[in-house]
């Protein structure tokens, strides 16, 4: 058995990767749990995150705060691409059968990473932590980096901020009763079609921004948006679609599992996740927090 | 019935003719073809290794060639991946009728074209892939050479490096496939052979291509080894140093790095990220050794490339193809079996010290350069010093 303050680290570092799957699951499970779309390109917009802030550092080289601001217009780029995605095509879906729409979502994945390798290549490429973080903290005689410890902090702040934006404000309320009768709404003079772009501008932020704060810390690669569209949807699955709080638990739960796994059996990480999730889906399809699906 | 006689004679004697041309025109090329990546990421590695293959055809054509004929490098794009090494491989044999094939850049690739060289007869050497697979008794035939380091003398080398200091407990890190677990399972078995109070306190296996490794990082200090051997190559140990710098890794644990980690292109990619005091190799660096025949090649390829110093990988193109070159002037002749004949046992004088294939396995005896990374005040990114070659003669089953 490792120390306990190794015990701690590992925690941590779970904690970390929970975080960025929170903030991207979060972002998944809202457009599903308001429009209905299971989006599989959210991974896509995630990694475009990723991308576009590696190439706005180099752009604000000389600013201060460089790295802050790339993060800002990266996720931007990201959350105005997600609006044009709905706006001009997933708009004529919405009538259609769900099928058409996971197509739909299916082929953007594969469209958007091979226009991601046409711009940037299949070569790997990595941010520089932000200056003022690039130090580590002492904690029970571990090092375990700034940067981590406030990703720690700031991920669920933002995923919760935007929750709360959409679920206790009256454009939240207007939102929500959108989703559950739009022909009703629209009846009320009110503009249906722009609250459902605003809903996947902002799912599509909460990827970009994903993305963004992930770029200095992991690599940026082809390839890393499936990986996490994948991870993202057993969160999901785990915790229950269209819950925040379902998606939050998952989250530690993915979390918690993959970094404590690789503790005891480093071959084996991977395999626990997997064995987690089905056993959710045996034991209670709709996930841990979430409700039945009724039909 | 005289007219269809002569007609018959003379398309007979033309057919002749024409024959004994192509096979024995006089300053006619000899055609070798060879698939190398020239794009994507693969490409940093696979441009200068066809560039260092290039540099040494036209130098051998310039002193006469050989039987009087020069060689002609047909050199095309075949990507990343096996299948299309495979293709533009017989696609080159199909078309330009070579008898020889030199490249090819990944494990799996090797083992691609050791398959095409086996079933269209044409002989090939890899100056690159590294699998100990592509050459192992059950999968060995007359036509697959490899100018190549393999995974064995690359792990064997780091354990022989490692089991000079006084370190006992020893980790490993490497990715999940097949260059990661055979470089570090021969690391293993030679640490355990030659310094057998060693201890392998802790092993991890990221999957290949892996973008986050700090979950393996802190498993791997909880093991409080003294040093680690790690086999991530190209950008993934660069990734590796980013995420691992912050944790305090290099200052807890001495590290060995294969997997090319020590060529001057990743020290100038990671400039001051590279991690200082770190083990690890190259196939050539261009400011050692300090012999005259490694000094007049690098300016030659200096000059050749266009680039301020000399990239690393041309090393691994010169060899394989100077090794065949070589081969048929012993051999006097262009005759396939000739050729393999005097291929098997060629010792060859290169840049970097005498090569010789040996005959019993088709393989090399290539070592690589090791060294520590340190920073120096003649180049602006950090290099390998102490740098040594470590042979591989001792270290060949």
């Amino acid at each position: 058995m490792p120390d306990p303050s190794f015990l701690l680290l590992q925690s941590l570092n779970g904690l970390t990767y929970a975080m960025f799957l929170f903030l991207i699951a979060s972002g998944l499970s809202l457009i599903f749990g308001i429009l209905g779309i299971l989006n599989f390109a959210h991974g896509s917009l995630y990694m475009l995150g990723a991308y576009f802030t590696h190439q706005f550092v180099s752009l604000f080289i000389d600013a201060p705060g460089q790295f802050w601001w790339a993060v800002i217009f990266a996720s931007l780029t990201v959350a105005a691409l997600g609006a044009a995605i709905e706006r001009f095509f997933l708009r004529h879906l919405y009538a259609r059968e769900e099928l058409y729409q996971l197509l739909f979502t299916y082929a953007l994945v594969l469209i958007l990473a091979d226009f991601a390798k046409v711009i940037w290549g299949t070569g790997q490429f990595s941010v520089s932590r932000p200056a003022l973080l690039k130090g580590a903290v002492l904690i029970l005689d571990q090092y375990f980096p700034t940067y981590n410890l406030v990703i720690i902090f700031l991920g669920p702040c933002i995923a919760f901020t935007f929750w709360f934006a959409l679920l206790r404000t009256r454009w939240g309320r207007k939102i929500r009763a959108a989703a559950l009768d739009r022909e009703m709404l629209s009846s009320l003079g009110i503009n249906v079609n722009r609250l459902f772009t605003v809903v996947f501008f902002i799912g599509a932020w909460m990827a970009g921004l994903g993305g963004a704060l992930v770029s200095p810390v992991s690599a940026i690669v082809p390839g890393m948006d499936v990986e996490v569209i994948i991870n993202a949807f057993i969160v999901v699955v785990i915790g229950g679609l269209g819950s925040f709080w379902g998606t939050f638990l998952g989250s530690l739960i993915v979390g918690q599992v993959y970094a404590l796994g690789i503790l005891v059996f480093p071959r084996l990480s991977l395999a626990f996740i997997y064995v987690l999730m089905a056993l959710v889906l045996i034991i209670r399809p709709w996930g841990l927090l979430g409700r039945p699906l009724q039909r | 019935m005289i007219m269809k006689r002569f007609v018959q004679i003379a398309s007979i004697c033309s057919l002749v003719l024409i024959f004994a041309f192509s096979a024995y025109g006089a300053g006619e090329p000899i055609k070798v073809g060879f698939p190398a990546i020239l794009s994507g990421g693969g490409a940093l590695f696979g441009k200068p290794s066809s560039l260092g293959a290039e540099m040494y055809v036209k130098e051998f054509n310039a002193k006469g060639g050989v039987l009087g004929r020069p060689i002609e490098l047909i050199i095309r794009d075949c990507g990343n991946t096996p299948e299309e090494a495979t293709r533009v491989a017989r696609e080159i044999i199909l078309k330009e009728k070579v008898d020889f094939l030199v490249g090819g850049f990944t494990a799996s690739q090797g083992i691609a074209l050791s398959e095409v060289a086996k079933t269209e007869q044409v002989i090939y050497i890899a100056p690159v892939s590294k699998s100990t697979a592509m050459t192992d008794p059950g999968n060995l035939h007359p036509y697959v050479f490899r100018a190549a380091a393999n995974t064995n003398t690359e792990g064997r080398s780091a354990a022989v490096f490692m089991a000079k200091n006084p370190w006992t407990k020893i980790a490993t890190l490497g990715p999940d496939y097949e260059y990661g677990q055979m470089v570090t399972k021969a690391f293993v078995e030679w640490m355990k052979k030659i310094k057998p109070q060693a201890q392998i306190v802790h092993q991890s296996w990221p999957k290949l291509g892996e973008t986050d490794y700090t979950p393996f990082i802190a498993p791997l200090l909880a093991a409080k080894p003294d040093a680690a051997f790690l086999s991530l190559w190209g950008g993934h140990f660069v990734t590796f140093s980013k995420q691992a710098k912050p944790y305090g890794f290099f200052e807890k644990v001495k590290v060995v790095a294969a997997g090319e980690g020590g060529s001057p292109e990743t020290g100038m990619a990671l400039k001051d990220d590279l991690p200082l005091g770190i083990t690890t190799n190259a196939y050539d660096v261009f400011y050692y050794p300090d012999t005259p025949e490694h000094k007049s090649y690098v300016e030659r390829l200096k000059a050749y490339t266009k680039q301020e110093y000399a990239p690393s990988w041309a090393i691994t193109g010169y060899i394989a193809v100077q090794f065949l070159a070589e081969a048929m002037q012993k051999a006097q002749s262009t005759d396939k079996m000739k050729v393999i004949k005097a291929l098997e046992g060629l010792t060859i004088n290169t840049p970097i010290g005498k090569q010789t294939m040996r005959a019993k396995d088709h393989q090399a005896t290539r070592g690589q350069v090791w060294g520590t990374t340190a920073k120096v005040p003649e180049y602006p990114f950090p290099i390998l010093r102490p740098v040594e070659y470590i042979p591989a003669d001792d270290l060949m089953d």
